[in-house]
């Protein structure tokens, strides 16, 4: 348990020292924040409404799939994994480690934009804070459960850049974040909700989500999850 | 004296092409035993699959002990400090942060460099103190000494002899023939995954397995010589070299022709093939 408890700070240290991290955790959502509230509070005031959601889902998905994968790579795909084998240091600790690491980092992400945004753009408080935190936690998790699977099957950080972009760019313009969904041609919107980042906005801006719309994420989840560990096992293995 | 690895019948393929054809040899507790061969030998392999990291298609291997190991290419997260790289292993293998070692091996001076700014002296001693921290019974150590300069070679070459003599077995693979040379107790040179020579170095060099150079300067003349060694090479007219298997024989034979002819000897070289020269032989001649 100690070294388990060692290897968690420890990687949420070397979080804060990778520039890498550092720029998709916090950086650039946040200076994304500052830039996009400025101009949308201006342009348009109702989206004062829904600032801190929109906003804090481009920061999670951001850092969980820009961010999170790139330790993983790093181990995984080069002698990291070697010497931590032969080392006696179990290789699950790295996809762990990296998980409570990345959640943690989103979190005080989420928290600088919900504590901002009211106070610097007017922003409005969610209405039931616990029932937001409740569903922050899940949509973060499940975000950084996409994000440790595309670390652990992309075998290098130039084609891990590649297939972020392809998960995150269209989070981004198709999930609503940017501009209402139903602006959309019909088949872009379709395609939007493939992204976790859809259903995210949907239950963190309605006063009453339906089960439904938790669904594609617990299944998101849960598919992650499965191919994780296959995958993970079949790292150990090779 | 028992043994502490136990290779016999080894086989491992790669999908169709088959590495390590069935080797076997064994390591005896104590001993310093390099593996040599040129690359693609299976070095490497063979170490992988008694280090566990590496699953074979057939053969046994036996360990009797436990296993400490230094990787050929071995790597850690670039930004984690040397200190917080050891004390991770050092926990995850429930051993106490062992400061004498970390003096010993020199990674108090750099304890809070980041791993991406060591030397490649530095990684390999970092790589080894990781490598001693459950106090193995067996080092396994690939390539040890490469890329190191000379200074890091000697520095690693005495630390390799500390661990020797700590009681401690250790199995290598090295390119490095001046190392084996100097370290090893016993040698397997492999050629495509069999066993080409398996015994000490001076067995490899020696004069009942190689040739060696009888080098004469004599104060005249001597082509006398050629009547009994025709392949000698004639350097000057007074100076001969004269290989041969049979050292003794021919040593007698040469000094005995001089003597005869009131020749007095200025000078006279015996040379061994070196390990460098009977391993490339042995590459050539095959298994």
């Amino acid at each position: 348990m100690k070294a388990f408890l060692y290897g968690v700070a420890l990687q949420w240290k070397l979080d804060l020292r990778n520039k890498g991290i550092l720029i998709t955790y916090y950086l650039v959502p946040l200076f994304f924040f500052l830039f996009v509230s400025t101009i949308f509070t201006s342009i348009n005031p109702t989206s004062k409404d829904t600032l801190i959601e929109s906003m804090t889902i481009f920061a999670i998905s951001m850092g969980a799939f820009l961010g999170t994968p790139i330790p993983l790579v790093e181990l995984y795909s080069g002698d990291i994994k070697k010497a931590y084998q032969v080392g006696g240091v179990p290789l699950w600790t790295g996809v762990i480690n990296n998980f409570i690491s990345a959640f943690i980092h989103l979190l005080i992400t989420s928290l600088i934009i919900y504590i901002i945004a009211p106070i610097g753009y007017d922003a409005k408080l969610p209405e039931y804070p616990f029932r937001y935190f409740l569903f922050l936690a899940f949509f973060i998790i499940t975000c950084i459960s996409v994000g440790t699977l595309l670390g652990l099957y992309v075998k290098s950080v130039t084609k891990l850049t590649m297939y972020s972009q392809i998960l995150f760019q269209p989070s981004l313009m198709l999930s609503g974040i940017m501009f209402p969904t139903d602006m959309l041609p019909k088949a872009l919107e379709y395609v939007g909700y493939a992204f976790p980042a859809t259903w995210g906005l949907k239950i963190f801006t309605s006063p009453n989500p339906k089960f439904l719309w938790f669904l594609p994420l617990i299944i998101c989840f849960v598919t992650a999850c499965i191919m994780g560990i296959y995958k993970l096992s079949r790292i150990t293995k090779e | 004296m028992s043994t502490a690895v136990e290779v016999s019948k080894l086989v491992k393929k790669y999908g169709n092409n088959t590495v390590i054809p069935g080797l076997t040899f064994s390591v005896k507790q104590g001993e310093i035993f390099a593996l040599l061969g040129a690359n693609g030998a299976g070095k490497t392999t063979t170490l992988e699959c008694i280090e566990g990291i590496r699953t074979y298609n057939g053969g046994d291997i036996r360990v009797n002990g436990r296993l400490g190991v230094q990787l050929q290419s071995s790597s850690l997260i670039e930004n984690i400090t040397a200190m917080e790289a050891y004390k991770l292993f050092c926990l995850w293998n429930k051993a106490k942060v062992d400061k004498e070692i970390l003096q010993s091996f020199g990674i108090m001076e750099f304890r809070n460099k980041q791993y991406r700014m060591l030397s490649t002296g530095q990684k390999r001693r970092l790589h080894l103190a990781i490598a001693l921290i459950n106090d193995p019974d067996i080092v396994i150590l690939d390539e040890p000494t490469a890329g190191l300069d000379v200074e890091g070679r000697v520095s690693l070459h005495n630390e390799i002899r500390k661990i020797r003599d700590s009681g401690k077995t250790i199995l290598m693979a090295s390119h490095d023939m001046a190392e084996v040379e100097s370290l090893c107790d016993r040698i397997a040179i492999l050629k495509e995954g069999k066993l080409a020579f398996l015994g000490s170095a001076d067995e490899l060099t020696g004069q009942h397995f190689g040739e060696s150079r009888i080098t004469i300067h004599a104060r005249n003349p001597f082509p006398q010589v050629k009547l009994v060694y025709s392949k000698a090479d004639e350097l000057e007219k007074n100076h001969f070299t004269v290989t041969t298997t049979e050292l003794a024989d021919a040593l007698y034979e040469l000094l005995t022709l001089l003597k005869e002819m009131d020749n007095e000897v200025l000078d006279i070289k015996i040379e061994r093939a070196s390990l460098e020269e009977r391993f490339i032989e042995i590459a050539k001649e095959g298994a």
